[in-house]
């Protein structure tokens, strides 16, 4: 039988597991065709070219890209953060060709990134808006 | 390879459990409490239409306004005070302004005027505040609290006029900023629009978007098990799994796949179709708790879904994230919460914080 009206409350500090990025890719000549799996190889050399292959033997998960913005959502457990942020900031080239990643938003909740009020943007005025 | 490279920014998970009949309980308040709201999701599982009276809920939502330029005495000036910021349900925050960077101002409907400074502009404006809690060596942000329904804060009285000839001479700021309110009477709209007039302004509606999404996999969840031990799954899970559903992320993926392995959280079951709505813009938290009422109601017929998800979003770069508890970004401004309601009117509450943040309450 539940108790269905008894009040309950926890508090969780530090529970999530992963951390969550939401990226995109500028390059130096827009038109390039990039696939995921090209995606997702380019940061783990990135990171591999940074930390070494030891380093680099951590997984992260290329929850989702789109392929015309190049804009992609990583998930990377909590103790491969920092490499992987760093290893991002600091790739500077895909096939011999300028590029850059943007890192528009890190969360410990892949919920947060759904709702980010900094996209908030009108079209008189507005900034460049940050990609998606 | 140093220890201190794994360490993550701290971050907070409050889930409570009650049911909406009971008294004592505080879903009213925690709504009510979270002032600034950016967007508003729902989820209902099992349902391929969204019911009309959720649809008119989201439709009533006040159109909010973009006042480019205000200088932020005028939301001290004499009338305005007595008229808007007294009366309540009137809620202020300065637009494209960051909380790590930029100086960000915001009105509660309380009557809280809240400043979150930086150190030049603070010591050139000259009112008493404190420093933030979120300083890391130096105090570079300075917060500035002023309760405009303080008899001492009455226009006429000395500390009144400080006030105003701080913001007015000393130092005139001026920002752009999103305006809301809700339900306000007749004389309060002609006060705003009166002030409206005098700058560039423009009415926005809440932007309502929705997608059905067929043939999916779907967390169980039971109203007595929140802590997801036995019969429902983890709450981080959970919370990730709506994360993945609003991002439209592929929740199938094999474990040793090279691009993502994630999955939808066990248990699970499948479900044909759920619908999942949103609104964007600048959203009071009274609209918020119109549609929470709303979609209780679902539940008044039977339905094959034993439980659908509310989530709000607060602003990133807000001074505050419930009642007047300082907010800041350091890696990221998430405030948001997230309520499941089942079919028995028993409720979850997940609020979730990051680093610069107090706990939820």
């Amino acid at each position: 039988m539940e108790d269905s009206s008894k009040f309950e409350r926890y508090v969780y500090k530090n529970a999530s597991v992963y951390h969550y990025m939401k990226i995109s890719l500028v390059l130096e000549k827009e038109n390039r065709n990039i696939s995921d799996a090209q995606f997702k190889q380019l940061i783990i050399s990135g990171v591999k070219d940074l930390y070494g292959e030891i380093g680099a033997s951590f997984p992260f998960d290329l929850l989702k890209f789109d392929p015309k913005e190049l804009t992609g959502i990583l998930r990377v457990y909590n103790s491969g953060l920092v490499k992987l942020w760093s290893a991002l900031t600091l790739l500077g080239s895909y096939q011999n060709e300028a590029c850059a990643f943007r890192v528009t938003q890190v969360s410990p909740f892949l919920l947060a990134l759904s709702g980010n009020s900094r996209e908030l943007q009108f079209g008189d005025r507005a900034q460049v808006a940050l990609r998606r | 390879m140093s220890p201190e490279l794994e360490k993550c920014p701290r971050n907070l998970l409050v889930c409570e459990k009650s049911n909406f009949l009971n008294e004592k309980s505080r879903h009213d308040i925690h709504v009510s409490k979270h002032s600034f709201n950016y967007k508003t999701s729902v989820l209902i599982p099992e349902c391929g239409i969204l019911p009309a009276n959720i649809s008119s809920a989201f439709s009533s939502f006040s159109p909010y306004y973009l006042v480019r330029d205000l200088p932020v005495y005028e939301l001290l000036e004499e009338t305005f005070l007595e008229s808007l910021v007294k009366k309540g349900h009137f809620y202020a925050l300065s637009y494209n302004t960051k909380i790590d960077e930029d100086n960000s101002i915001a009105l509660l409907s309380s009557g809280q005027f809240i400043l979150s400074l930086n150190k030049d502009t603070y010591e050139q404006l000259g009112l008493e505040g404190r420093p933030s809690q979120y300083n890391h060596r130096k105090a570079l942000r300075f917060v500035v609290t002023l309760d405009l329904t303080d008899k001492s804060l009455a226009p006429g009285t000395k500390r009144y006029q400080r006030v105003l000839s701080s913001l007015k001479d000393r130092l005139p700021l001026k920002y752009d900023f999103l305006f809301t309110k809700y339900n306000t009477g007749s004389d309060e709209d002609e006060v705003l629009h009166a002030l409206l007039s005098r700058y560039t302004y423009k009415e926005h509606k809440p932007v309502f978007s929705q997608h059905i999404l067929k043939n999916i996999q779907c967390p169980t969840l039971y109203p007595s098990d929140i802590q997801g031990k036995t019969l429902s799954c983890d709450p981080h899970r959970f919370l990730e799994w709506l994360g993945a559903v609003n991002l439209d992320i592929n929740c199938e993926n094999a474990a040793d796949s090279f691009l993502s392995t994630y999955v939808c959280p066990e248990p699970q079951s499948s479900i044909s179709q759920a619908v999942v709505c949103s609104v964007t813009g600048f959203i009071s938290p009274e609209n918020v708790f119109v549609l929470l009422q709303e979609l209780r109601k679902y539940f008044d017929e039977p339905k094959f879904t034993p439980w659908l998800s509310l989530t709000v979003h607060g602003f990133m770069d807000s001074p505050v994230s419930w009642g007047t508890s300082e907010h800041g970004f350091l890696k990221g401004g998430e405030n948001f919460y997230n309520f499941v309601c089942f079919k028995n009117q028993d409720y979850w509450l997940h609020m979730a914080t990051g680093a610069q943040d107090a706990c939820p309450p």
